[in-house]
């Protein structure tokens, strides 16, 4: 087990979201769900994060700013695509505005349907997350080494 | 001895010649030359005299008392000449009345008093010597490139460079005067030679403001000068000696001095700026860059701090065992001189101002350790002079030399003066980090002068510098931040910086960090031992195992700095900043607005205007330090003859 | 000898101690708001995969500042811990935060900048404060020497009160608890992204972590030293006072929402010229 599973740093960004599922990202953040006990905390920095969570789908306004947050996550980094619009657009899925759910801007490595997601999805989804950040920093430390 | 006259009559030789030489590239052949000679000079004067005791020489001349009456009647007859033509009649009156007092003196009282001693060298001459003779003219060396540039960039102001050469010359001449003159009258000349020279060099434009700069210049400093008369003529009436060593003895033993003293006080506060004079050193920002380095570092201000260290065993509570009010009054202007222009210091963005509020609360922190008096603010006062001389004079030549070349002395735009100039704004840091910080010299003196005012009983004093070197650190670490920033793609606008500017900048920021690493041995070997000579135990608010910790330090940052931010350039595996996901980072910090349009995110520094507007900040410490003044002079000549 | 165990003491177990107590105060803020919290190692495990995360910045001197930064904090503490002059270690301290603020300022970024910029406003707010506990520690004591004050007779907050008083209220500030956690913040009360340390990542991040677990040990050995006086018994005293110090900054922090720069530069200035005046004026009669 690597560090970084014990220490996932969240950033949460709204694409097009109705914001229904990003009330249910906060309330993992409340005193019911306390998702800190898993060391996760929201910081809203992509300096920082290593777990991007994304809400709704994506159009031409926020394709270039998923880009660029995802951009900026250090290695490693996964990211979760949180309720139906960011994993595949959802009911908007054919509008004329609409790309599509999150991984038609970056590859998406967890995906949480529900509208809106629930809580516990959303955390079942952060933990499925860390397997997925765990197999990766393996890999990266793997690479660092290999570099060195 | 001939090294001494030598420092006083060779700059005065120069600059007769460069009143003449017309020619650029002779000029700058004699001034390099000459700077070379007078900073060898110097050092020869320090290994003779730099760790003995002091000697006075018992060097008698009618010729040279009679020559300096001539100069001192040359001059006011000067100040009125100009004066009456530029309708300034406050400075028709003053040299006037000056002129009255000098000649009923030296006609009439003075021919009673024998002075045999009048010349002497001591330690902290030497000192002063030193600052003189290599910042001084390392400042004149800067001042061939940079006039030069400068000729260029004002078409409009007549090229009077031969003028201002052979004036700043004459500054040198004048300032050795000062720091070696036992006979008080000798050095009232020197004294007002420099006050002229000041005048002709912050005028040296003459514009209309430089005009009136220049006028309030004078008049504050032929005030103070009014006050030296007065003191010279009252202590040859009272005491039939004109010897500075005669009337310190007397002082220490127990005679009325504390009129005189307060007199010539009040002329070195004039001199040092502090308030209520600090306006004419904020206006002489008019003058040309190496004007301003020159008056800040190395002369004129520094003559009147180094009068005021002269006078503090008289001035102070060591010694006499009591307070005295000539004492109290220096210590509180320093102090609230101090806190005021720390603060004021705050609302400025130009670089310039910025360093003029902060030479005068340096100068403040140098009087009040003067007016404490104790080996340990003595102790505490010479190293601010030396370490402030050395990283002022540094800060002055790079804003100058910055502001030929990014065409503003705003600290605003010396954001990416890291990349775009990249040895100047090192050069730069060095200078700030030696102004404010631990463990370089000015902040380690602070510290000093700290231990002293605590231990000095005046627990006002200990508040003043308690609130304003926080108010230090606010607008130093402002500045540094902004040249530290790097913003935007390297380009390169050092090219045409000139070798001279160059090598004085260069010589001003070893001597800045030489300083901070010798700063020990400097103590042990030269101020601790000058001390013993005044005062009978000399105590130290600071351990030398305490110093050898702050030059290692000193020496550790220059080296760790040093080796790592010369490579400080662009990589590939660099991020740009985070700027809410619709950064564009294209050389500068900049976003995509909500048009879609490149909208560039600048920030500005803290000036904290709300608080501390600058004519307020000034007011109160006008008020206050007037009322200080009025109130011990007062006191002075009511209770003077017992106290 | 003392000296010596004191500043090995320091730098050894000052990051071990520092990080136990950043899992506490978590764990305790997390119980005040009726969670259950992180694990008390939590901190430790956050420095461990900052490390090992990617070692990209924005520039290549940032990471160089944040080295100063902890190297002069780690001086600091070390010369407080050795018994030597307390003036010393604040005037490296505030080498240490110039550093950090230098920082910040390096990348240019406008929060970084916005942070940078007013974690200089709390250097300036406390810093007479804390001066003036050094020249309270003098007056007192006749020496600046952390040796000498902890071994008169008497302890310091006997002499002290106000200055103490005056000390805690400060100590909010450098601790970055609100209401004054202006320049950064922890856990999720952000401010402005992360204040003066949006921009720093992976490693440079992670000094910046084990440099608070340093201050704040060398913080309560500031709270320690007004209670010390030599003995045994005196030090325990001064470790529990340290630590129910540091739960009221925590209880403090929960309790409070950010003040405004101004409130705070104001009542920090307010509180050192009344209650330093007021107290140091003692000795001056």
């Amino acid at each position: 087990m690597s560090f970084a599973t014990k220490s996932p740093w969240i950033i949460h960004y709204a694409a097009t979201s109705c914001n229904g599922c990003d009330i249910e990202v906060l309330a993992c953040l409340t005193p019911l769900y306390d998702v800190e006990r898993f060391g996760i905390i929201n910081s809203g920095n992509p300096k920082h994060a290593d777990i991007f969570l994304v809400t709704g789908s994506v159009n031409e306004q926020n394709l270039p700013v998923i880009r660029q947050i995802y951009d900026q996550m250090l290695e490693p980094k996964v990211v979760v695509a949180i309720g139906i619009c960011a994993t595949s657009g959802g009911v908007f899925r054919e509008c004329y505005n609409t790309y599509g759910g999150v991984d038609s801007a970056i590859p998406v490595d967890v995906y949480v349907p529900g509208c809106a997601a629930r809580p516990q999805a959303i955390i079942d989804g952060v933990v499925t997350a860390l397997g997925v950040l765990d197999a990766k920093s393996a890999a990266f430390a793997q690479s660092k080494k290999e570099a060195s | 001895m001939g090294t001494l006259s030598f420092l006083i009559l060779f700059p005065l030789i120069v600059a007769g010649v460069l009143l003449v030489v017309r020619n650029d590239r002779a000029r700058g052949v004699i001034v390099t030359v000459s700077a070379v000679a007078i900073a060898a000079g110097s050092i020869a004067l320090a290994v003779q005299y730099l760790t003995g005791s002091a000697v006075h020489f018992e060097f008698e001349s009618e010729a040279v008392s009679l020559a300096a009456l001539g100069i001192d009647l040359l001059i006011s007859l000067f100040i009125i000449f100009v004066g009456l033509k530029h309708k300034q009649y406050l400075a028709v009156a003053l040299a006037a009345i000056q002129a009255a007092i000098v000649v009923w003196f030296d006609l009439g009282p003075a021919h009673a008093i024998v002075v045999e001693n009048n010349l002497y060298v001591d330690t902290l001459s030497v000192i002063m010597a030193l600052i003189i003779g290599i910042i001084g003219s390392g400042i004149c060396v800067y001042a061939i490139g940079y006039m030069r540039d400068f000729a260029q960039h004002h078409a409009d102001v007549p090229d009077r460079r031969p003028m201002f050469f052979a004036v700043m010359f004459l500054f040198l001449s004048a300032m050795f005067g000062v720091v070696f003159s036992n006979n008080l009258s000798w050095l009232f000349t020197a004294w007002e030679v420099t006050t002229v020279c000041s005048f002709l060099l912050i005028g040296y434009t003459r514009t209309p403001e430089a005009t009136n700069n220049a006028f309030l210049q004078i008049v504050m400093n032929l005030a103070g000068g009014l006050g030296f008369a007065i003191a010279i003529a009252w202590i040859g009436t009272q005491f039939g000696t004109l010897e500075l060593s005669g009337l310190i003895s007397l002082g220490l033993s127990g005679a009325a001095t504390v009129v005189p003293v307060l007199l010539l006080a009040f002329a070195a506060m004039t001199k040092a700026a502090q308030m209520p004079f600090h306006t004419w050193l904020l206006g002489a920002m008019v003058a040309p860059t190496p004007t301003s380095a020159l008056l800040h570092s190395s002369t004129m201000v520094k003559a009147g701090v180094f009068l005021l260290l002269k006078l503090s065993p008289v001035l102070g509570l060591s010694l006499a065992g009591h307070w005295n009010v000539a004492g109290i009054t220096v210590q509180l202007v320093g102090g609230v001189t101090f806190l005021m222009c720390s603060l004021a210091a705050i609302t400025q963005s130009n670089a310039k101002r910025v360093l003029a509020y902060s030479t005068i609360a340096n100068l403040g922190l140098i009087t009040a350790c003067a007016g404490i008096g104790t080996s340990e603010a003595v102790w505490a006062a010479i190293f601010l002079i030396i370490f402030h001389a050395a990283a002022k004079s540094l800060l002055f030549l790079c804003v100058g030399t910055a502001e030929h070349h990014i065409g503003s002395r705003d600290i605003e735009d010396m954001d990416g003066l890291f990349t775009s100039m990249p040895s100047l704004a090192r050069f730069m840091v060095i200078g700030i980090a030696g102004m404010f910080i631990a463990p370089f010299g000015m902040l380690v003196s602070k510290w000093a002068a700290l231990g002293a005012f605590v231990d000095s009983g005046n627990i006002i004093l200990v508040f003043l510098l308690v609130f304003g070197s926080a108010a230090t650190f606010f607008f130093w670490a402002k500045w540094l931040a902004k040249v530290t920033a790097i913003a935007g793609p390297a380009s390169d606008l050092e090219a045409s910086i000139r070798t001279e500017e160059w090598a004085s900048i260069a010589l001003m920021a070893l001597l800045t960090v030489l300083a901070a690493v010798a700063f020990p041995l400097i103590s042990s070997a030269v101020v601790v031992p000058y001390l013993g000579e005044i005062f009978p135990a000399v105590s130290l608010a600071i351990s030398q195992g305490n110093l050898m910790i702050m030059a290692a330090m000193a020496a550790l940052l220059a080296i760790i700095l040093g080796s790592t931010l010369g490579r400080a350039r662009a990589s590939k595996r660099d991020l740009p900043v985070y700027m809410g996901g619709v950064g564009i980072s294209e050389g500068v910090t900049a976003f995509s607005g909500s048009l879609g349009d490149a909208t560039p995110a600048s920030t500005r520094n803290w000036y904290l205007e709300s608080y501390l507007g600058e004519g307020r900040l000034s007011r109160i410490g006008t008020v206050v330090s007037v009322v200080l003044l009025i109130c011990g002079l007062a006191a002075a000549l009511i209770f003077g003859s017992v106290m | 000898m003392a000296s010596v165990i004191g500043f090995l003491g320091f730098v050894i177990f000052a990051p071990v101690a520092g990080a136990l107590l950043a899992g506490i105060d978590r764990r305790i803020t997390a119980r005040m708001q009726g969670r259950v919290g992180p694990p008390i190692l939590q901190p430790y495990y956050d420095v461990r995969k900052l490390i090992e995360k990617d070692d990209r910045s924005v520039n290549a001197v940032q990471g160089v500042y944040v080295a100063m930064y902890l190297m002069f904090a780690i001086i600091a503490g070390a010369i407080f811990f050795s018994g030597g002059n307390f003036l010393l270690c604040i005037f490296v301290l505030t080498l240490s935060s110039l550093f950090f603020i230098i920082a910040g300022y390096s990348t240019r970024s406008p929060y970084a900048e916005a942070g940078a910029a007013r974690e200089m406003l709390q250097v300036m707010a406390y810093e007479p404060m804390v001066l003036l506990v050094a020249i309270g520690f003098y007056l007192a004591s006749g020496s600046f020497d952390v040796s000498a004050i902890a071994t008169t007779g008497s302890p310091m907050i006997f002499s002290l009160p106000l200055v103490f008083l005056g000390f805690v209220y400060v100590l909010t500030i450098k601790l970055r608890k609100s209401p004054f956690d202006l320049s950064t913040s922890h856990h999720a009360h952000q401010e402005l992204v992360k204040g003066i340390t949006t921009e720093m990542s992976g490693r440079t991040l992670a000094m910046v972590e084990v440099t608070h677990w340093y201050e704040n040990i060398f913080f309560l050995g500031w709270v320690a030293l007004f209670f010390v006086t030599g003995s045994g018994a005196s030090i325990a005293l001064a470790i529990v006072v340290a630590a129910v110090i540091y739960f009221l900054e925590i209880l403090i922090d929960n309790n409070f929402a950010r003040v405004k720069w101004s409130a705070m530069f104001e009542s920090a200035w307010l509180v050192a010229l009344v209650l330093g005046f007021v107290n140091l004026i003692v000795f001056y009669i």
